[in-house]
């Protein structure tokens, strides 16, 4: 129970500094009372538009009130700001973004597991034949080469000349259109998909293989167990540490992956929304956007903490007595 | 005790194992290594084999080659290893799975690291029966509850439930015994069982394994470098060095009337009572034979106190004693020979030899 109460006051403190930093930088310069409403507004604001905001939103207070009434609002109200510019509340204006970034993160998360374990397992229990070194090369080859560089290659190819794939723009939901859904998310989430696989193939394997040389997977086999479930249900469970403290690692860079992407295939994410509008000063809207993407990667984050208690009863049961 | 886990009725007659010329050799880059070297003996139905030798003599190499449980790669076999009459060394893994667990089980050294770390005793334990004797998981769960009763581990009911870093060394140990014992094997192989463990404990499990042996009507290959474990554990005992055995009669036999010089000094360097637990043979002089370039003539010619000059050249065979036709050696100059006597006269007493 400390435990966790531990590891949830870290969430809070990195959450308050991300938080907290991106509002000061936001707002280097904009020292006068009215600024920021002002420079939310544009140049061709009334005075009256500008009081409005600033009080509203007690724009006029110092910089710790400001954040402390951001909080407070988001926190007690669900009032995220409001985005002046588009004459929308933030939490509507981001609401189609945050779909789509959802979307890529979780669909490119999925499909590297779901290539990787696969891969790493079969490559374990083969290891040091044609397929395991291949996929070893492989994998080194997409952990070298970032996907980010080659996109552009991909989608001149396969967008430009081949016409497989739409370059996005329009939002589709799964609910509107299953098949254009897929078919619009499937080139940005291999890009994304493709190198966080090969990391998790490495990890996994290298796991898998040490564990597959100890005396319990040994003792497996002399029981009669089956190659099959050695492999799945003896080994696996015993080599997943690595691969889940990869997959927590790998969540911030994964989001980052996502904001650039959504650049390149010109997808109407949550990173699309956050380069316009840092560039146009929407402030509330970066400062939403900035506190659910830390938000989500640190609690993403404790969720895996809770994993490895999950798996592993000596884990489970060291933090139970803390 | 159930019905379904004892011992099924058996065929008694014929030998249970039979060995002959069993070599494992394993590819390395240092070359090829000869774990085990021309290794014959048979093993009788319901009897008890103690396999002795120093640490890197080839004994855990020799009880996994007939168990079929090698690394997959890497190893050379020859010879003919029948189990009940069926030649089983060229078998695949999957043709050897049927008789894992059921026919042939194994207890390993060490209880720490061979039992799996996130799977509870009971499922560790109801595995083998679901594999083997497609039992249903409730009765599994009440049989695995009934082996733990038999090993002698209290609160059996509330130890299925449990995971192995909450029991002792000892505790496992008996769990690992458990699961061998789980189907009924025909035999036990059981590698250095009480190496890990602490003094107190050793003597219980090997009593343990000796009272299930002799209730199951089962047979027990004891792998240990300590021959006091075997003395007074097993039927026979079989003494190897360098991957060859060289040694081989009835426990009585042996203890009577030993006659290579290695056994001897693996008789003299039994652990005392007083050493601490882990203490490594240290009494024997120098270091056991390269495996990879074996000496010509006897492996124990360099560290023998008795060496003549013939040891060094001729490599001695297995021969039968005129006293026992179930005892032989392999040795030119066997202990109480005129030669052994000759030489032990030379060697002033309480002194050491000088390794070659
Ligand atoms: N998989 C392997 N590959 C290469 N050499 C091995 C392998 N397994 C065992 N050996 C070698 O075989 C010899 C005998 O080992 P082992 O049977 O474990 O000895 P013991 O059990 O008597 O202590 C040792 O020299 C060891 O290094
Ligand atoms: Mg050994």
């Amino acid at each position: 129970m400390r435990y966790f109460l531990q590891r949830f006051s870290q969430f809070l403190i990195v959450f308050f500094l991300v938080t907290f930093g991106v509002m000061v930088l936001m707002r280097a310069g904009l020292n006068a009372p009215g600024d920021p409403a002002r420079t939310m507004l544009g140049g061709t604001a009334s005075q009256q538009q500008i009081d409005t905001i600033t009080a509203r939103y007690h724009l006029d207070s110092n910089i710790l009130g400001q954040y402390w009434f951001w909080l407070k609002g988001m926190v007690w109200e669900g009032d995220f700001g409001y985005s002046v510019q588009q004459n929308l509340s933030v939490v509507d204006y981001m609401r189609p973004t945050i779909l789509t970034t959802l979307f890529l993160g979780v669909y490119s998360l999925v499909w590297a597991l779901i290539i990787a374990v696969p891969l790493a397992v079969y490559q374990a229990y083969k290891r040091d034949s044609f397929l395991d070194k291949s996929g070893n090369f492989f994998s080194f080859f997409f952990i070298s080469v970032p996907a980010l560089v080659f996109a552009p290659f991909i989608i001149y190819i396969f967008v430009t000349k081949l016409d497989w794939f739409p370059r996005i723009g329009e939002k589709i939901y799964p609910w509107d259109d299953l098949g254009a859904h897929f078919k619009n998310f499937f080139l940005p989430v291999v890009v994304l998909a493709v190198p966080l696989s090969a990391i998790f193939v490495r990890l996994l394997r290298a796991d898998m293989v040490a564990t597959l040389q100890s005396d319990f997977i040994t003792l497996a086999s002399a029981k009669g167990v089956p190659p099959g479930r050695t492999l799945w249900t003896h080994a696996l469970r015993n080599s997943l540490f690595s691969l889940l403290t990869s997959v927590g690692v790998n969540l911030g860079g994964l989001v980052g992956g996502a904001l650039i992407v959504e650049q390149y295939f010109n997808m109407k994410g949550m990173g699309f929304l956050l380069v316009s509008t840092i560039l146009s000063k929407d402030l509330f809207v970066v400062q939403s956007l900035s506190a659910i993407l830390v938000a989500t990667v640190v609690l993403a984050n404790l969720g895996i903490d809770l994993m490895y208690a999950v798996i592993d009863p000596r884990i489970r049961h060291a933090r139970a007595l803390s | 005790m159930s019905d379904l886990i004892q011992a099924s009725a058996r065929d008694l007659s014929g030998p249970l194992i039979e060995l002959t010329d069993v070599k494992t050799h394993f590819k390395t880059a240092r070359g090829l290594v000869r774990a085990v070297d021309g290794v014959s003996f048979t093993l009788e139905r319901g009897k008890s084999l103690g396999i002795v030798g120093e640490s890197g003599s080839g004994k855990t190499v020799l009880s996994r080659s007939i168990m079929g449980l090698l690394p997959p790669k890497a190893a050379v076999r020859h010879g003919s290893i029948k189990f009940e009459g069926r030649e089983i060394l060229g078998l695949s893994r999957s043709q050897m799975r049927g008789i894992w667990g059921s026919e042939m089980a194994m207890i390993f050294q060490d209880p720490m690291t061979s039992l799996n770390p996130v799977m509870k005793i009971g499922r560790q334990i109801a595995e083998p029966l679901r594999i083997h004797l497609n039992m249903a998981r409730s009765d599994a769960w009440a049989t695995a509850e009934r082996l733990l009763t038999d090993v002698r581990i209290p609160e059996a009911a509330r130890r299925l439930n449990q995971y192995p870093h909450e029991l002792s060394g000892g505790m496992r140990q008996r769990v690992m015994i458990a699961i061998a014992l789980a189907c009924g094997p025909t035999v036990l192989f059981a590698d250095e069982p009480t190496t890990a463990l602490d003094v107190t404990v050793q003597a219980q499990i090997l009593d343990l394994l000796g009272e299930q042996r002799r209730d199951r009507n089962m047979s027990l290959i004891l792998v240990t470098h300590d021959l006091g474990v075997v003395a007074g554990h097993t039927d026979e005992i079989a003494v190897m060095y360098g991957g060859k055995l060289v040694e081989k009669a009835p426990t009585r036999s042996l203890f009577a009337n030993m006659k290579m010089p290695y056994t001897e000094a693996l008789l003299q360097s039994i652990p005392k009572l007083t050493d601490p637990s882990h203490t490594r043979l240290s009494v024997i002089n120098g270091r056991p034979p390269d495996l990879v370039n074996p000496p010509v003539g006897c492996r124990f010619a360099a560290r023998c106190l008795y060496t003549q000059q013939r040891c060094r050249e001729e490599e001695p065979p297995l021969v039968v004693t005129p006293e026992d036709p179930e005892h032989s050696y392999a040795c030119w100059y066997p202990v109480g020979s005129p030669a052994y006597f000759e030489a032990k006269a030379r060697i002033p007493s309480n002194s050491t030899v000088e390794v070659l």
